[in-house]
């Protein structure tokens, strides 16, 4: 689907995202609470599991002199959550919009970026209360967003790039949805998010978990809110070159393959 | 549905659509690996054939031109709808597209059911391409023309399926594009909603609009359409005047499908028993013949004993079931005090009005009184009339009308 097209389509990528926020929540008596509530539950479990399982020391923040494990974990899980959430739900996108390809021409990578806008929107909405959480903590950190929001950006390119590819690959072989249930977890534990990176007694595994796809934006994320320092430019180059290779990438392969949905289906 | 927009300058030669040698296959696969672990098994190849669903199709449709498509299930003609939507890409050639198109495929596709009906409004046009300037300024309009004023704030999944197609149709109407792309949908809706359909239809050929129709019913083309193409096998056999491409359609197709005598269901007691059912023009027999040819019955009978006033009747019904007509020996007092052996019938009918299509003929012989059945032979044989000296289609006779116009000032045509 050319630019074109798809730019003459806008106002439908505005409407799907739209829907994405407005159905997501249907019939659910807490509504957008829960998008508040999963990560919240999440940061009590690995709370516990850090502090009093296993006696982990909070990283002290380099700048802000914070010394919290569950601000800590948050400010990791969130920008990551963007991105597991967004992919998982792509994934079966094109093929749930089987009915929609096989009758309408329109652009098909709208299916999956609205899913992605929509994430972005619940994302940024996080953030602020997670803003307002860290001001309780006496640690103000507003001016912060400004990168945190060029970070955001990037994830999102990233994003984009691995949902584009697997919901394609997903119209053709409909176990990208297990594969990914995998990959998602390995993302997850290989990113510093449950632990502090210094605190890796391994090399190899410091140098992953801190250079890794997911972990560096991982990194970058907590650097930004946690230790309230701007990442390195190397930090900054190197969350680019995986948010500018990934989203090419990502968006020639789908390129390549929707021509072809329509009759896969 | 879908609408894109195309450039809006007139192009040199004035063709809305141009179909360009298009050939578009599939794969028949024989093993097909959806899942990875089957993929890997199979060598990273899936065992397949080509199908060829259209072989170097080509034509242009000109602007304000009305055409039909036609053809058999099966010809190709769904998969060249969708290639002109541009829902699928051809394997070889192109379609180009001057004016914006909208294609109406499948009616409310696209629809959520948990969003309201103004919701659904606004993603559906959006859809089809629509700008939201755009549709809030056709809004009003889209929802008179559904008639669902009282309804349009309630989530569609509470709507019955004929307001569902109503409020699809009225987008997709509404979009106000320049070139038609439709599939069989004249058949939605209840007769009035038909009737709203059909007048917008003929509106948007009096704009002087661009119409394709792809479908297998012959009266809508013959009714619609300037131009008739007919796919057959993925090639076309056919095109040029409608009248024209349909009469060698049908006969084609009927003559495909022999039409002769059928086992029938025979029930009766069976003294005397209908052999054998034929259809003459003069003296030669048939199976198919032409609207007005005069045509003669024949049946053959054969008795094991002596019947005493044999009643014979024929009947004959439109393949879907509507009786024509029923004539009996009774009625026209022909009875014969007693038959025995073998022997023939004569039905003349004249000049059978018949309009073209497919009709089933049913034979009887029964006693005088009605109490005895002998023979009832239901499904007798089947037969076709083609197009002859009348050109109507609808309804199942032609009364053969003769048209005269007159008025204070009514001028003649040269013709």
């Amino acid at each position: 689907m050319s630019l074109r097209t798809a730019v003459a389509h806008r106002n439908l990528l505005y409407l799907l995202s739209l829907k994405e926020l407005r159905t997501r929540y249907r019939k659910s008596l807490l509504g957008w609470a829960w998008s508040l509530l999963n990560p919240i539950s999440q940061m009590i479990i690995f709370s516990i599991l850090f502090l009093k399982v296993f006696g982990g020391v909070p990283p002290k923040g380099a700048a802000s002199g914070l010394t919290n494990f569950p601000l800590y974990f948050l400010a990791g899980l969130l920008p990551f959550q963007f991105f597991a959430v967004s992919v998982t739900a792509s994934i079966g996108s094109v093929q749930g919009g089987a009915s929609l390809i096989k009758k309408v021409a329109f652009p098909h990578e709208h299916l999956v970026l609205s899913i992605v806008i929509a994430q972005f929107v619940t994302v940024c909405i996080e953030l602020l209360v997670l803003s307002v959480t860290f001001l309780l903590f006496g640690h103000f950190m507003f001016q912060w967003l400004v990168p945190m929001a060029v970070l955001l950006g990037l994830i999102g390119l990233f994003t984009i790039g691995v949902a584009l590819t697997l919901s394609a690959a997903n119209v053709f072989f409909h176990d990208i949805n297990y594969l990914w249930g995998i990959v998602s977890q390995v993302l997850f534990y290989s990113s510093p998010i449950i632990f502090v990176p210094e605190q890796i007694p391994s090399r190899s595994v410091r140098a992953i978990s801190n250079w890794g796809p997911t972990g560096s934006f991982v990194r970058a994320a907590q650097e930004i809110l946690y230790d309230n320092r701007m990442p390195s430019p190397e930090r900054w180059l190197q969350v680019s070159l995986y948010a500018g290779v990934t989203f090419v990438a990502g968006a020639w392969i789908f390129n390549r393959l929707s021509p072809r949905f329509a009759e896969e289906m | 549905m879908s609408l894109r927009a195309g450039p809006a300058s007139t192009t040199a030669d004035g063709y809305a659509l141009r179909v360009a040698d298009v050939t578009k296959t599939f794969r028949i696969h024989h093993e097909r690996a959806s899942s990875l672990k089957a993929f890997i098994a199979a060598g990273g190849r899936n065992r397949y054939e080509d199908f060829y669903a259209l072989r170097n199709v080509s034509f242009d449709v000109a602007e304000g031109e009305a055409v039909g498509v036609i053809g058999h299930n099966g010809s190709g003609k769904s998969t060249l709808l969708k290639c002109m939507a541009k829902i699928l890409t051809p394997n070889a050639g192109h379609v180009e597209v001057t004016k914006r198109m909208a294609a109406l495929l499948e009616l409310g596709a696209g629809f959520h059911p948990e969003l309201s009906g103004r919701d659904n409004v606004f993603l559906n046009a959006a859809i089809l391409g629509m700008g939201r300037k755009e549709i809030a300024e056709r809004f009003d309009e889209i929802v008179a023309f559904s008639g669902l004023e009282q309804f349009i704030d309630t989530p569609v999944k509470t709507y019955s399926s004929g307001m569902y197609v109503r409020l699809a149709f009225a987008v997709a109407i509404n979009v106000e594009p320049e070139l038609l792309l439709i599939d069989e949908i004249l058949a939605v809706g209840d007769v009035t909603f038909q009737q709203k359909c059909m007048e917008k239809f003929v509106d948007f050929r009096e704009q002087g609009r661009t119409l394709v129709l792809v479908t297998h019913d012959t009266g809508n083309v013959r009714d619609f359409c300037d131009r008739a193409i007919w796919l057959d096998h993925g090639v076309v056999r056919s095109d040029g005047e409608p009248a024209a491409v349909i009469d060698e359609y049908t006969e084609t197709m009927l003559g495909a499908q022999q039409s002769t005598e059928t086992e029938g269901m025979r029930r009766g007691d069976g003294q005397i028993t209908i052999q054998r059912v034929e259809l003459l023009v003069d003296g030669v027999p048939v199976d198919r013949f032409r609207t007005g040819d005069d045509v003669t019955v024949r049946l053959h009978f054969e008795a094991s004993e002596s019947i005493p006033k044999p009643v014979f009747a024929i009947s004959i019904a439109s393949f879907t079931g509507a009786l024509v007509t029923s004539p009996s020996s009774r009625n026209v007092g022909q009875i014969p005090d007693a038959i025995s052996g073998s022997g023939v019938v004569d039905i003349e009918l004249g000049d059978v009005p018949l309009v073209p299509q497919r009709y089933v003929l049913h034979t009887e012989i029964t006693g005088y009184g009605r109490q005895r059945v002998y023979d009832h032979l239901q499904n007798a044989r089947t037969f076709d009339v083609v197009t002859g000296s009348s050109s109507e289609t609808h309804g199942v006779v032609t009364l053969n009308p003769v048209w005269k116009i007159s008025g204070d000032d009514v001028v003649p045509s040269l013709e």
